[in-house]
Parts: structure tokens; sequence; C-alpha cells
């Protein structure tokens, strides 16, 4: 999702933190909070469960560096990684009931804004445009249960229960929107 | 087993586990084969949907964690980094227990000298203020010996009327005519008056000694030169005056002493 000079500068920070260079998490850091606490607040909706996550998912970054493998995806999508799983593994951990009653998928609250701006200086303008314009794109029947997994890390069974939807269907509508992000992002993967 | 081409299966198990979809059992199943198998098709899969999927992370509004997140933070890697310099400042092949005692010895050999070089510095001051409570018994002693010496006279002062349990004794040097006065028991008065001391010569009016107040314990010392032009003395007293002292004496006396 970022350029090759970011992702360079990334793989780099995270080489240094593998080193104890702590100036290079707080650099990491610098980058990334926003991103990452916004995340994990998405997920687990309490400020301050989300800041002790936050602090969790980049201690977590700097235990792990010296065991980064850039073949394994990207700095930025590792980071994401760690921050969803730990963030899920938390409200799974609170006993939160995922969503029983069917989902209308007209609901405002589950409607992505398309007005919502990014202002991390680590992500280039096209770059945020191409995400924003391709999840505009994404019918209403891919993009919820996506959001549903990502967010709530609801299983395609339960997704498929909450939207009242065989699970064929539901297995297949998320392939598809997949399919579809990475297609309309694949020139900034 | 690796597969060798990608099919609509194989996409749609990497696009459910991209999406974190994929239940706990199956998730483990998938995660063996990708990591154990080496599936390089399915890996490869994955990880394009893995950065796909996160593009809705990145289209979320972004808000500031408190600034308290960054400081636990790099407080952690302060101690954690503190921590492996203390790790790696044992020598490489040392036992641990022999180097912790070795460090140990050390730092208390260094916590006894600095409690040495602190009681060394007690000592000094303790010295210092031996030496100045020895002057100031001499001075007592010198002055103890001079007032019980025979060139001293002694006069008592008695309280008066509304004083009665005031009193004042004078130790007066005749050969270096000093008084040397000391009041007990006579109550401090206000700020307009002031108590005054009298030479009361056999001749002539009495001549002011002094104009004083005493503290709130009632008592008062004072040095006096005597004037040597006073002539004989039949006795001496304390009045109450206004502030300031006044010219003559005014009664009633508050201390009244006879020679």
């Amino acid at each position: 999702m970022l350029n090759e000079r970011e992702d360079r500068e990334n793989i780099e920070l995270i080489q240094r933190m593998a080193s104890r260079d702590s100036k290079a998490l707080e650099t990491f850091y610098d980058r990334y909070n926003r991103l990452v606490f916004s995340l994990v607040l998405k997920i687990i909706r309490v400020p301050e469960d989300a800041e002790d996550i936050v602090v969790d998912v980049f201690w977590q970054v700097w235990q792990q560096s010296l065991r980064y493998d850039a073949s394994r995806g990207k700095p930025l999508a590792w980071l994401f990684t760690i921050a969803r799983t730990r963030a899920i593994d938390s409200l799974r951990s609170r006993s939160r009931q995922p969503i029983s009653t069917p989902v209308n998928p007209e609901s405002e609250e589950r409607r992505l804004s398309v007005k919502d701006t990014l202002e991390n200086p680590g992500i280039l303008a096209d770059t945020r445009d191409a995400v924003r314009k391709a999840l505009n794109q994404l019918p209403e029947q891919q993009r919820i249960p996506l959001e549903l997994a990502y967010f709530e890390g609801m299983t395609h069974t339960e997704i498929a229960e909450a939207l009242n939807q065989p699970l064929g269907t539901m297995k297949d509508r998320i392939r598809t929107g997949m399919l579809h992000l990475k297609e309309q992002l694949k020139a900034y993967l | 087993m690796k597969h060798l081409e990608l099919t609509a299966e194989l996409q749609e198990s990497a696009s459910i586990y991209a999406a974190g979809a994929m239940p706990e059992d199956e998730r483990k199943r998938y995660v063996r084969h990708l990591e154990e198998d080496g599936c390089d098709v399915c890996r490869s899969e994955v990880l394009a949907f893995q950065s796909a999927i996160q593009s809705l992370a990145l289209n979320l509004p972004e808000q500031d964690p408190s600034p308290t997140v960054k400081m636990r933070l790099m407080a952690q890697a302060e101690l954690s980094a503190s921590r492996r310099g203390l790790e790696s400042a044992r020598p490489r092949g040392t036992p641990w227990l022999a180097w912790l005692i070795a460090t140990a010895s050390t730092t208390a050999l260094i916590a006894i000298l600095v409690v040495n070089s602190n009681l060394r510095q007690s000592v000094n001051s303790l010295t210092s203020r031996v030496a100045e409570l020895e002057s100031q018994m001499l001075g007592q002693r010198t002055r103890l010996a001079a007032l019980t010496s025979t060139q001293f006279r002694v006069i008592d002062l008695a309280g008066q009327g509304t004083t009665p349990g005031a009193a004042a004794r004078v130790f007066w040097n005749v050969r270096e005519k000093q008084w040397l006065v000391y009041v007990s028991d006579l109550p401090p008065v206000s700020s307009d008056r002031s108590y005054q001391l009298w030479f009361v010569p056999k001749d002539g009016a009495p001549v002011s000694a002094l104009v004083f107040n005493t503290g709130s314990d009632g008592s008062m010392m004072a040095e006096i030169p005597v004037p040597a032009n006073l002539g004989e003395l039949k006795a001496t007293a304390v009045t109450t005056e206004q502030a300031g002292g006044a010219p003559t004496p005014h009664l009633p006396f508050a201390l009244l002493g006879s020679l």
C-alpha cells in the first residue's frame, strides 16, 4: 500500500529495532500510532483499552523485530496483522458475542464514510484516493461481510448466520470482495 | 502438500484467511499448510489479499492516542535496553553466580567508602561544635569567677506594688564601674510603655541607667556603665514610664533595691 521507498525505510527501522535501537521504535511509532490506534479503537471501542493494546502492539513489534521476514509480508501489513490480532483477541477475551441479529445492509453505521480524510504523512495521497475509491466501488453485499470479519472477528459461519445467508454464498462474497480490492489496489500493493 | 496452481477454491481459502474469517480449527490447519508445507501458491495469494483487506483500516478516520501511550512504550524499551546492558556487562564465560558475587562485593566496597566519607564529615562538624561550646563555657566560667570575686557588690531589687513577684539582681563591678543587671518575672509592658532603671544617689536627682522591656518570660539581662560623677548611691529602682523613657521617674516603683 505504500511506495517502495517507505517500505525500505520501514524494513530498515525494523532491522534497527532488532539491534535494540529505541530511536527506531520511536520513529516507527510516530509514523503509525494513529493508524494502529484507529484500527484497534474501531474493534475495541474503548479508548483506554485500545491504548493498552497499542502499547502491546508496538512492544510486540519491538520484541519480534529480530524474527521479521520481509518475504512474508510488508512491514505495514505485518503491523496491521499484529494490531488486528491483538484487538480481536482482546475482544474475544471479553466474551463479546458476535452479532446474532440480521444486519441491515443499509445501516448508516455500517457504511464507510467516503468523506473521511487520511492525514498520515506515511501514506501518499494517491494511495489514499485509491483506497477510498476501491471501497466506494465495493458493493455492500461484499463490503459488509468483509467489515464483520475484519473489524468484528466474525468467522464466515457467524457472518452467514448474522446476515441470514447460506455459508457458501457468504464465502463467495468474501472472495469476490477481496478480489475486487486486490484488483483495484494492485498498483499500490 | 504444496499446490501447483491457483484454483477458485484455493483463492477462496486464501481470501477467507486474509479477511480473518476462518474458524480457529480451520485456521490452524491453514497456517500449517502455509508454513510447514511451504506452499508458495497459497502464500502469495494470502499476502496479496492481506494488503487488500487492510485498505479497510487505512480508510478509518484517524485518531490520536494519548501521549502516555508513547511514554509507556519508550519507558519499556529503555528498561529493556538497560537490562540488556547489565547482561552484556557480564564477561563471556563468566558463571552468573561468580559474576554476581564479584559485582555485589564491589558495590559493597563502594558503599563502605561512601559511608566512611560521610562519617568523617560528621566527625569534623562535631569537632567544630565542641570547640565552640568549650569557648562559650570558658566565657561563662570567666564571668562566674568575676561575679563571685570580692570586687563585685550585689544589689537585690524586690518587686513592688502591682509586680510583687518580680525580682532583679545587680552585680556591681566597682573597679570597672559596670553594672550587670538580671531581671526576672517582670511582665513585659505594652508598646507604648517602657521600664526604666534608675541610679538613685544620696544627693541629687535619680539618673536614668537604662530604658528596657522584658521578654515574654519576664526576664532581661544587660551590662551598663556607671557614670563616674554619680557620687554615692543609696538605691536603685525600676519604674514604668512612657515609651522611650522619661527624664524623671514616676511612681509607683516596679522594683526597688537599697544599697
